[in-house]
C-alpha cells in the first residue's frame, strides 16, 4: 500500500540520516549560522531577563486576539524577510548566470546555484511569501483590528483563534526546518504536477512543501470561521450592517472566501498526498491520472486566493485614505457592493492560470470575459478612492503615502491583468517574466497595504507613532526599488524571458538584468530603513505617545479606546450610533466622555491546549515528511486526545470586577500590551480575579 | 456565560427538533433514493435523460433534507444558517460545473477519436495516455 | 451618512450598559455550521474530481466503472446511514423533552447503525481489493476509493464523537456546554446522510447507467 520511496529507510528514524543535513552547503551553512545568531538574539534576552514564564504565560498561551494577531504580524514579517532573501538570491543567480560565457562559482555551472538549489529557492520563496507571510499579516490585522473595530471584547472563539496560529506557525516551521534537514520542492509554489509525484521528485521536498502548506491551510480556515462568527454575531450594539467599517466588510468577505476555497486547495494536496503516500494515480503521467485536474483543482482554490489577499489590502486603503484626507469614504455602498462582487467573481476565473491547456475557444472565452468583468468592481474602487481624496484635506503620513503608492501599483497590475486575460495574448506572453511582473505588482500592492496598515494601527496597539522620517525613507526606497526591478522584468517579459531559468542563454538581456540587480539592491537599502524606522521609535517612543485616536483625524470605533489597547478592549461596550461613529462623536463633542461607571465583565483563561496542538501538529507534520510513521501516528492520536481532554476540561474563565476595572482606567498611564498581569495584581491594580466556579458557568 | 440562568434545554435550537418533521425527513430521503435506484435498474430512460432524472431525485432530496434535518428557516437563530447555505450553494455548482464542462471540452479536443477505450471492453490491457 | 444629527436635541447613548446578553449555543452552532460549510466545498471539490477521473481514458485499462459499484449492496449502507441519522435526531427530540434515558438510548442506537455502515463499506472496500480493484489500479478507481473513504472517515469521525457524547451526557448532563456540542453533533450527523445522498446517486446508480 505504502509507496517505495529510494534511500535508505528505518523505522526509528524513516528516512531521515545523517547525510539529509546538507551541511556540506555553503550557502545553506550561512544560512544556518544566520538563524542561530538571530534566534540567540532573542533566546539570550529572555533567558538573561528570565522573561520565560512571562513568554509562556502572556504569549504563547494566550487567547487575547491581539496578542494571537501581534504573534501573526511578526511570524509574517520573519517569513517576508525570508522570502525577500530568496529574491535577492534569485536575482542575483539570473544576472550571474547571463550567457554561456557567464562563471560558476560553488559547483554550478553558471552563476552560484546549481539548478536543483535554484529551483528550490523559487519554491521557497512563492511559497513563503504568499501562505507565510502576506496570510498570516492580514490575518493578523483583521485578528487585532477587527473586534476593535465592531465594538467586541474578543473573538467568538478565542481558543481556536490561537490554535489557528499556531497551525499557521508549524506551517511556517516546517519550511524553516526544510533549509536545514533535507530539502525543500522543486516544483514551484504551485507545485507543477506531475514533477511533483514520487518518480521526478523522490526526495523529501514536495512532502515538505505538501504538509507545510496543509497544515497552516487549517489553520487559516478556523480562522475564517472564527472572523465570520465573530463579525455575525458580536457586534456592539447599534453596529448594524450599514455602520460596518469598510475594513471589517472586506475581512468578512475575504474570510467567506477563505473558508470555502481552502478546502478545495485541502483536496488537492490531499490527492496530491495519496499518490505520493498510497500510491494511488490521481495527477501521475498515465495510469488514468489526469496531471491537469491538480491544475485544475489547484487553481480553484488560488485565484480565489489571490482575491482573498487582496481583499483585505483595500480594504486597508479604504481606512486610511478618509483618515488623511479627513473625509468620510466616497461611497460606502458601492465599496462594500464592489467587495462582494470582486469576492463573487473570484470563483469563476481560476481558468485563466491554465487557459494553454487547450480546453478550447468557448471555456477560454467565458473565463476570459469573467477574468475582465473583475475589472469593473476594481475600477468602482479606485475611483471611490480617488474622489475620497478630491478636494480632501491630504496629510501626507507614511500610511498615506504606502495608501496612494498602492493605487499606483494596482494601476499598473490592473491593467497587465486585463492585457493578460485576453486568451490570444496569454498565449504569447504565458510563463514568461511579464506574469510574474504582474502578479508581483499585484502582490506588492498588498505589501504596501501591510506597511500601511502597520503604520496606520501600530499607535493603537502600541500606544506611540512609527517614525515618520525613517518611515517615508523606507517608502521611498521600497518604491524606488519596485519601480526599478518591475519595470525591467516586464520589458524582459516582452523580450522573452521566460520564468524559472537559473540559467539565460540571451546575452542581450543583461542590462535589463543589471537594472533588476539594481532594483532588488535598492530593497535591501529599504529593508536597513524599515530596521531604523523601528529602533528610532522604539528609543522615542516616549516622544511619539499618542492618546486614544493617534491621528486626531480617525473615524471608526477602534480608536474610541486606548492607546494601547487594553486587555478588555472596551471598558464598557460602545453604543454605535452611526457610520463613522468617532467622527460623528467629534462632531457633537463627545469624543472624550467616558463611561460613568463600570460593570463586572466575564474573560477566557488562557490556555496550553492551543500551543500543545500546534507541536503535535508539528510532530504530525514532520513525521509524514520523513515517513517516521510512529511519530506521525502518535502525534495524530495525541492531538485527537488532547482535543477530548479539553473537552471535559471545564474552563470557565475570570471576571473581572467593577472595582478593577475603575481603577485600571483611572490610571494616569494606559494598560500597555505588554505589561505583565501578575505585575498589575502585585501593584494592586487587579484587586478581585475571581474565578467563575462551574456551576455558575453553566 | 449567558444561559447562566436559562436551561439550555431550552434553547430554540434544541426546542426546533421535530418528531415528525424527522420522520417525514427520513421516510422522504429513503424513498427518494429508492425510486432513484429503481430507475436505474429498470434502466427507465435513456443514459442522459435518466442522469437527469436521479439527479433531479437527489436534488429534492437534499432539499428535504435542508428543512427537515437541518430545520433552516428564517427564524432569528437560523437566518445566518440559511444565508450562509445560499451564499454557499453557487460554489458547488461553480466548482464542480466549471469543472466537468471544461475538462468535457477538452476531452472533446484532444482525445484522438477511436482511442478511447470502450467502458466494459473485456480483456483491456493498454494503457491509454495523451501521447498514444 | 446620517452624520450631525441628534435626535430631538437629546444625545443618544454613547455606551451600553447592563449585561450582554450573548447566546452561547447559536453562537457554536453557527460556527460549526460554518464548518460544515467549508466541508461541503471539500466533498464539492472530491466530486469534482470523481467527475473528471470518471471516463473511460482514466480507468487505464483497470475495471470499469460498473464492475466497481454494486447499487444494491450500497442500498443496505443507504438504509444503515439514513437510520443512524434518524435514531441520532429522535435522540434529540428525546433531549427536548429533558429526557437524557432517551437520549442515551437513542444515541447508542445511531453509534450501532454507523458502526453496521462502517462495516459494510469496509467489507465493500475488502471484496473489490480481492477481486484485484485496488486505489493504485488506476485514477478512476483512486478517485472511487478515495472519496468513499472520505464519508467513511467522515462517519467514523461522527461515531468517536458520539462515543464521547455518551461519556459527557453521563457525567455532566445537560450542561450549556453538552447541549451545544450534541447540537453541533446533530448537524454534522445529518451532514453525513446529504453527503452519502450525493455519494449514492452519482456513483453508485450513476455507475451503472
Amino acid at each position: 500500500m505504502f509507496v517505495h520511496v529510494p534511500g535508505p529507510w528505518s523505522p526509528l528514524f524513516g528516512r531521515l540520516t545523517l547525510d539529509s543535513i546538507p551541511y556540506t552547503n555553503p550557502i545553506i551553512l550561512f544560512a544556518f549560522a544566520f538563524s542561530v545568531v538571530a534566534g540567540l538574539m532573542i533566546v539570550v534576552p529572555v533567558l538573561y531577563y528570565r522573561k520565560v514564564g512571562y513568554l509562556f504565560r502572556e504569549w504563547l498561551t494566550t487567547v487575547d486576539h491581539k496578542k494571537i494577531g501581534i504573534m501573526y504580524i511578526l511570524l509574517g514579517l520573519v517569513m517576508m524577510f525570508r522570502g525577500f532573501v530568496d529574491g535577492m538570491m534569485i536575482r542575483t543567480q539570473q544576472v550571474m548566470a547571463d550567457g554561456p560565457k557567464s562563471l560558476g562559482y560553488l559547483g554550478a555551472a553558471h552563476g552560484y546555484l546549481p539548478p536543483e538549489h535554484f529551483d528550490q529557492i523559487y519554491s521557497s520563496h512563492g511559497t513563503l511569501m504568499i501562505i507565510f507571510a502576506v496570510t498570516p499579516i492580514l490575518t493578523g490585522l483583521g485578528n487585532i483590528i477587527v473586534p476593535l473595530q465592531i465594538g467586541a471584547r474578543d473573538m467568538a472563539f478565542p481558543m481556536m483563534n490561537a490554535v489557528s496560529l499556531w497551525l499557521t506557525a508549524v506551517g511556517a516551521m516546517l519550511v524553516m526546518a526544510s533549509l536545514f534537514i533535507g530539502d525543500f520542492s522543486t516544483a514551484g509554489w504551485v507545485g507543477l504536477a506531475p514533477l511533483t509525484e514520487v518518480p521526478f521528485s523522490p526526495s523529501v521536498g514536495v512532502d515538505y512543501w505538501l504538509w507545510a502548506i496543509q497544515i497552516s491551510s487549517i489553520g487559516t480556515t478556523l480562522n475564517a470561521i472564527n472572523m465570520i462568527a465573530t463579525i455575525v454575531g458580536m457586534r456592539a450594539p447599534g453596529m448594524r450592517w450599514d455602520r460596518l467599517p469598510i475594513f471589517t466588510w472586506t475581512t468578512l468577505s475575504t474570510n467567506i472566501i477563505g473558508l470555502t476555497s481552502f478546502p478545495i486547495l485541502g483536496v488537492a494536496l490531499a490527492l496530491l498526498g495519496a499518490d505520493r503516500y498510497l500510491g494511488t494515480h490521481f495527477f501521475t503521467a498515465g495510469m488514468g491520472g489526469d496531471l491537469m485536474l491538480y491544475t485544475n483543482l489547484f487553481w480553484i482554490w488560488g485565484h480565489p486566493e489571490v482575491y482573498f489577499l487582496v481583499l483585505p489590502a483595500f480594504g486597508i486603503i479604504s481606512e486610511v485614505i478618509p483618515t488623511f484626507a479627513e473625509k468620510p469614504l466616497f461611497g460606502y455602498i458601492t465599496m462594500v457592493a464592489a467587495t462582494f462582487a470582486i469576492a463573487g467573481i473570484s470563483w469563476t476565473v481560476w481558468l485563466h492560470h491554465f487557459f494553454t491547456m487547450g480546453a478550447g475557444p468557448y471555456v477560454n472565452t467565458f473565463f476570459s470575459v469573467a477574468t475582465m468583468l473583475v475589472g469593473i468592481p476594481t475600477g468602482v474602487k479606485v475611483f471611490n478612492w480617488l474622489f475620497t481624496l478630491y478636494r480632501g484635506r491630504l496629510t501626507f503620513t507614511a500610511p498615506m503615502l504606502w495608501a496612494v503608492g498602492a493605487l499606483f501599483l494596482l494601476l499598473i497590475g490592473g491593467l497587465t491583468g486585463m492585457m493578460l486575460a485576453i486568451p490570444a495574448v496569454n498565449y504569447t506572453v504565458h510563463n514568461s517574466v511579464f506574469v510574474i511582473a504582474h502578479f508581483h505588482c499585484m502582490v506588492l500592492l498588498i505589501a504596501y497595504s501591510i506597511f500601511a496598515a502597520t503604520g496606520y494601527w501600530f499607535p493603537k496597539v502600541f500606544g506611540f507613532r512609527l517614525d515618520e522620517r525613517s518611515g517615508k525613507m523606507f517608502f521611498y526606497t521600497f518604491s524606488l526599488g519596485t519601480a526599478v526591478l518591475f519595470i525591467a522584468m516586464f520589458a524582459l517579459g516582452f523580450m522573452g524571458e521566460t520564468r524559472r531559468l537559473d540559467y539565460l542563454y540571451d546575452t542581450q538581456w543583461m542590462p535589463a538584468l543589471v537594472t533588476e540587480e539594481i532594483g532588488i539592491g535598492i530593497y535591501t537599502l529599504s529593508c536597513y530603513y524599515f530596521a531604523k524606522m523601528l529602533y528610532v521609535s522604539i528609543r522615542d517612543r516616549a516622544k511619539n505617545r499618542v492618546g486614544a485616536d493617534a491621528w486626531g483625524t480617525s473615524r471608526t470605533l477602534e480608536w474610541l479606546t486606548h492607546s494601547p489597547v487594553p486587555f478588555y478592549n472596551f471598558a464598557v461596550t460602545p453604543q454605535v450610533n452611526t457610520r463613522d461613529e468617532l467622527s460623528w462623536r467629534y462632531a457633537n463633542n463627545v469624543a472624550g466622555v467616558r463611561p460613568s461607571r463600570f460593570e463586572d465583565f466575564h474573560m477566557p483563561n488562557n490556555t496550553v491546549v492551543p500551543l500543545l496542538i500546534g507541536i503535535l501538529a508539528f510532530g504530525f507534520g514532520f513525521g509524514l515528511v520523513w515517513r517516521i510513521w510512529w511519530m506521525a501516528g502518535f502525534s495524530l492520536l495525541a492531538i485527537i486526545a488532547v482535543v477530548i481532554y479539553r473537552s471535559f476540561a471545564r474552563d470557565p474563565g475570570y471576571i473581572v470586577s467593577a472595582e478593577t476595572l475603575a481603577k485600571l482606567e483611572g490610571a494616569d498611564e494606559p494598560l500597555s500590551i505588554i505589561t505583565e498581569t501578575q505585575h498589575l495584581a502585585e501593584l494592586g491594580m487587579i484587586t478581585e480575579t475571581r474565578h467563575l466556579t462551574e456551576a455558575e458557568a453553566h | 456565560m449567558a444561559a447562566h440562568h436559562s436551561d439550555p434545554v431550552l434553547h430554540p435550537e434544541v426546542q426546533q427538533a421535530s418528531f415528525t418533521g424527522y420522520t417525514v425527513g427520513f421516510v422522504m430521503s429513503l424513498l427518494l433514493l429508492l425510486a432513484a435506484l429503481l430507475l436505474t435498474e429498470q434502466h427507465a430512460l435513456p443514459p442522459l435523460k435518466l442522469l437527469g432524472a436521479i439527479s433531479a431525485l437527489a436534488m429534492v432530496a437534499l432539499f428535504a433534507q435542508c428543512f427537515l434535518f437541518f430545520g433552516l428557516n428564517i427564524a432569528l437563530h437560523n437566518i445566518w444558517k440559511s444565508v450562509s447555505l445560499v451564499l454557499t450553494v453557487p460554489l458547488f455548482i461553480l466548482t464542480i460545473g466549471l469543472t466537468v464542462w471544461m475538462f468535457h471540452q477538452l476531452a472533446d479536443l484532444t482525445m484522438l477519436p477511436g482511442m478511447q477505450v470502450m467502458p466494459g471492453m473485456p480483456g483491456m490491457t493498454m494503457q491509454p495516455t495523451l501521447l498514444q | 451618512m446620517d452624520g450631525n444629527i441628534i435626535r430631538d436635541g437629546k444625545m443618544p447613548p454613547l455606551w451600553h450598559y447592563g449585561h450582554e446578553e450573548h447566546d452561547v449555543i447559536s453562537a457554536k452552532t453557527f460556527g460549526f455550521w460554518l464548518y460544515m460549510l467549508s466541508d461541503a466545498l471539500l466533498f464539492a471539490g472530491l466530486f469534482a474530481a470523481y467527475a473528471v477521473l470518471d471516463h473511460a481514458m482514466n480507468m487505464a485499462g483497470g475495471p470499469v466503472e460498473a464492475q466497481v459499484v454494486h447499487p444494491i449492496a450500497a442500498t443496505w449502507q443507504t438504509l444503515a446511514v439514513l437510520s443512524s441519522v434518524f435514531a441520532y435526531s429522535l435522540a434529540t427530540v428525546a433531549l427536548k423533552r429533558g429526557s437524557r434515558a432517551g437520549l442515551i438510548a437513542g444515541m447508542a442506537v445511531a453509534i450501532v447503525l454507523g458502526a453496521v455502515f462502517i462495516g459494510l463499506e469496509l467489507a465493500d472496500f475488502a471484496s473489490l481489493v480481492h477481486t484485484g480493484a485496488t486505489p493504485d489500479t488506476s485514477g478512476f478507481l483512486s478517485a472511487f476509493f478515495v472519496l468513499i473513504a472520505s464519508h467513511g472517515l467522515h462517519m467514523a469521525f461522527g461515531l468517536l464523537w458520539m462515543l464521547v457524547m455518551l461519556v459527557q451526557v453521563l457525567r455532566f448532563g445537560l450542561s450549556t456546554a453538552v447541549v451545544a456540542q450534541l447540537l453541533n453533533l446533530r448537524l454534522f450527523w445529518q451532514f453525513q446522510a446529504s453527503v452519502w445522498v450525493c455519494v449514492y446517486v452519482f456513483v453508485y446508480l450513476k455507475g451503472t447507467i
